[in-house]
């Protein structure tokens, strides 16, 4: 197999269970989200967009509409020869075998796929944030900087250090310390979970790791801070575009919203580094003589006979006559019946909002309305 | 499942008996249709969906178009190791003798296709008449009937003069092609399943008649042949001219009648691209409308079909009209009663008007930008 300079590895095997009735049944990359994308798409595009052609996806957790989505990788160019997208899910060995356990020991099981392919370098990636990066800048860096690691930051309010693991560096963009969740932070550089390693260091480091005892085989709680402790060349990259965790039902509401308006803080249309997804061939969407559009997102399929407002509104739901939809997710599939009102809510893919029911509240101090996948809301529930 | 009993055939080689800047620019199988679609995306559909994985279609000399968009056959599943989709030449005959279906130069020149092929049933089909059915039943009858072609007709709506109609006898032999239907004739749909067998003796007997179509050829020999006829119960469509053209892409603004076309069971697919949802401003109001992916809906539209990214300003408005991919409509500018092809901007608060009786057409890249 020919040489590689760089391939990606993208850890999507979590559960996602601060999701909830979202990821009961499905793995959070797999999750709907931006009305035709499912959250790994950004990512995966991200890897193509950034010339990537190699990328082993990580999976354990309910996989199976995952990989059904990933099919060969051609959604997104990825279907390769000697490359493109490898499914990587636990496998058993003469020794048994083991569900990955944690995000360093899920790589680690797979270090003879990364052998294969002779990097390098590494790109290691999750699937379960919003943004749009050139890896290639990052890659770069980590080159200038004869780096062992390079860690992808991104400054966040002083106010909100202490939510996330914090990098302090150097001028020259060495990085100093790493604290996860400082009360006291020194710095406002927040870690992104996107880290380029390069190779040799990185199978030396995970082998290390492996028989480490103590380890919770984690990249942010073991190889970071050992790596540090150890004198080695940690580098940060600093990104200063749009980047937002789906991860909670609060930021896939909001983050979803943040798609909406006339100059959305996520541009979908921006065609240069086009969004890419495993679309399914439906029709174009039918707005029905009543039927009323503000400020939304509307995908194929869809019927709108009511009245849809600052809302996403995903492949093949309905909102049916004298219904109302606002500030709220329909899902694929999901349905609001006649006379329906649902505010500020999350319909799971074909749940259905019954004749006249009211749903979610404009109240946005209370939690986001969440119905499940296949779930039905009648009266009274 | 793959389908064991037939291939199929296909052919674009043909252009109608109306002109019209729509086909000046293309073959009548890539007409857009209802704003994402090709007209070939329906036989290949209704093939794919009935599991068939060999499929010969044929070129009109203009077929870049039809290449660009059908590729390796990806999208209906006809990227195969075993079969695929095989684009066969078709001869220049076809397209300047207007009006011509299966020309019977075409299936001669090309019947290594059927020649290779150890299917007992070929499928053929044309790719002006629309239509979403399940081709398996027709072949299970076919095969059950034991005649030597059966020809799919439908009941039809209305008349045309560019397209033929079945004269039906006893036991549901056909006895006669005419030219043209009139209201509640058998309007052939250009689909019929002939026995793999039976069209290489065809071949052999026919040679010095390839000028003609098909079942000009044979016509003197129905009785001898066997032709029977399988009455289809659903919605065919037949794009003739920019008229029916127009009429028809309207009535998909009924979600009844489209969704006879578009049925998740049989899902008619197309060429896959990356835009994203359609987006509408606060401010915009569309009613009574079919939008594509990758709109962008500031102004107003009314009982029109807008295609793949279409771009209707604010205080624009586009009424009962069809907006090819890509047009943008600047502010202020009012569309009315046309269609507009793709690579148009109509400039801001410019009025482009047609009538319902005379529908305004805009070709290709006549308005750039």
């Amino acid at each position: 197999m020919s040489k590689k300079e760089c391939i990606a590895m993208l850890l999507a095997g979590g559960q996602g269970s601060r999701l909830g009735a979202l990821t009961s049944k499905i793995a959070k990359p797999a999750v709907s989200f931006g009305g035709k994308y499912r959250i790994i798409d950004f990512t995966l595009s991200n890897c193509a967009n950034s010339g990537i052609d190699t990328v082993g996806v990580l999976t354990q957790y309910r996989p199976y509409r995952l990989h059904a989505y990933l099919g060969s990788g051609a959604a997104w160019d990825l279907d390769e020869q000697g490359g493109g997208i490898s499914i990587l899910p636990p496998y058993a060995t003469q020794d048994g075998g083991a569900w990955y356990a944690g995000t360093a020991d899920a790589v680690t099981q797979n270090l003879d796929y990364i052998k294969s392919h002779d990097p390098e370098y590494v790109l290691i990636l999750s699937g379960d944030a919003l943004y749009r990066m050139d890896y290639r800048a990052m890659l770069h860096e980590h080159i200038e900087h004869n780096a062992d690691l390079t860690v992808a930051v991104m400054p966040v309010p002083w106010e909100d250090a202490s939510r996330f693991g914090i990098l302090t560096a150097d001028d020259d963009h060495r990085i100093l310390k790493f604290t996860e969740k400082p009360e006291k932070p020194d710095s406002n550089l927040a870690s992104m979970g996107i880290y380029i390693f390069t190779a040799d260091f990185l199978i030396n480091a995970l082998e290390e790791d492996a028989v480490d005892q103590r380890s919770s085989h984690d990249f942010g709680g073991d190889i970071i801070p050992n790596a540090l402790a150890a004198g080695k060349r940690l580098y940060v990259h600093e990104f200063h575009g749009f980047w937002k965790d789906v991860g909670t039902i609060a930021s896939y509401h909001e983050t979803s919203m943040d798609l909406l308006g006339s100059h959305p803080d996520f541009d979908l249309y921006d065609y240069d580094t086009p969004i890419m997804s495993n679309d399914t061939t439906r029709p174009p969407h039918y707005i029905g003589p009543e039927g009323r559009v503000d400020d939304c997102l509307v995908s194929n399929g869809c019927k709108i006979m009511g009245t849809a407002r600052h809302s996403i509104i995903s492949t093949d739901a309905i909102v049916e006559e004298r219904a109302v939809v606002e500030d709220s997710v329909l899902l694929p599939g999901a349905v609001v019946k006649s006379g329906a009102y649902v505010s500020r809510a999350i319909l799971g893919e074909n749940a259905v909002v019954e004749e006249g029911v009211k749903l979610g509240s404009v109240d946005t101090t209370r939690d986001t309305a969440v119905v499940g996948n296949d779930v039905v809301i009648g009266k009274g529930e | 499942m793959i389908n064991r009993k037939a291939i199929g055939y296909i052919t674009a080689n043909y252009t109608g008996e109306a002109v019209s800047v729509l086909t000046d620019v293309r073959p009548i199988a890539s007409i857009p249709f209802m704003g994402r679609y090709r007209l070939i995306d329906f036989p290949l559909s209704n093939m794919a969906n009935a599991g068939i994985k060999t499929v010969g279609l044929v070129m009109p000399g203009n077929y870049r178009s039809i290449i660009d968009h059908v590729g390796h056959g990806k999208d209906w599943m006809l990227d195969r190791k075993k079969g695929g989709l095989f684009p066969l030449p078709g001869n220049p005959y076809g397209t300047t003798k207007r009006g011509m279906r299966f020309l019977l130069r075409d299936i001669i020149s090309n019947k290594m296709l059927f020649e290779r092929s150890d299917k007992p049933y070929v499928v053929m089909m044309g790719s002006n008449i629309i239509f979403n059915l399940d081709l398996n039943a027709i072949i299970d009858a076919h095969e059950f009937s034991g005649a030597g072609i059966t020809m799919v007709y439908v009941r039809a709506e209305r008349k045309h003069t560019d397209c033929s109609s079945l004269v039906i006898g006893d036991s549901g032999r056909v006895q006669q092609v005419k030219q043209g239907c009139e209201f509640g004739d058998n309007k052939f749909m250009d689909c019929f399943i002939i026995n793999r067998d039976l069209l290489l003796q065809i071949i052999d007997r026919y040679q010095s008649a390839d000028y003609l179509d098909l079942f000009e050829a044979i016509a003197g020999d129905f009785s001898l042949i066997d032709v029977c006829s399988y009455e289809f119960k659903g919605l065919a469509i037949g794009i003739f001219n920019e008229r029916t053209y127009y009429a028809r892409s309207m009535e998909m603004l009924n979600p009844d009648v489209a969704d006879q076309l578009f049925r998740k069971d049989r899902p008619i697919m197309t060429k896959a691209h990356d835009a994203p949802p359609a987006k509408y401003s606060a401010g915009s109001n569309a009613t009574n409308s079919l939008i594509s992916a990758g709109c962008q809906v500031d102004g107003t539209v009314r009982g029109s079909i807008l295609a793949r990214g279409v771009v209707v300003e604010s205080g624009a408005s586009v009424t009962n009209s069809i907006i090819m991919q890509s047009c943008v409509v600047k502010t202020g500018a009012r569309v009315e009663n046309a269609i507009i092809d793709k690579g148009n901007v109509i400039p801001a608060n410019t009025e482009l008007r047609g009538t319902p009786d005379a529908i305004l057409v805009v070709g290709k890249n006549q308005m750039p930008a």
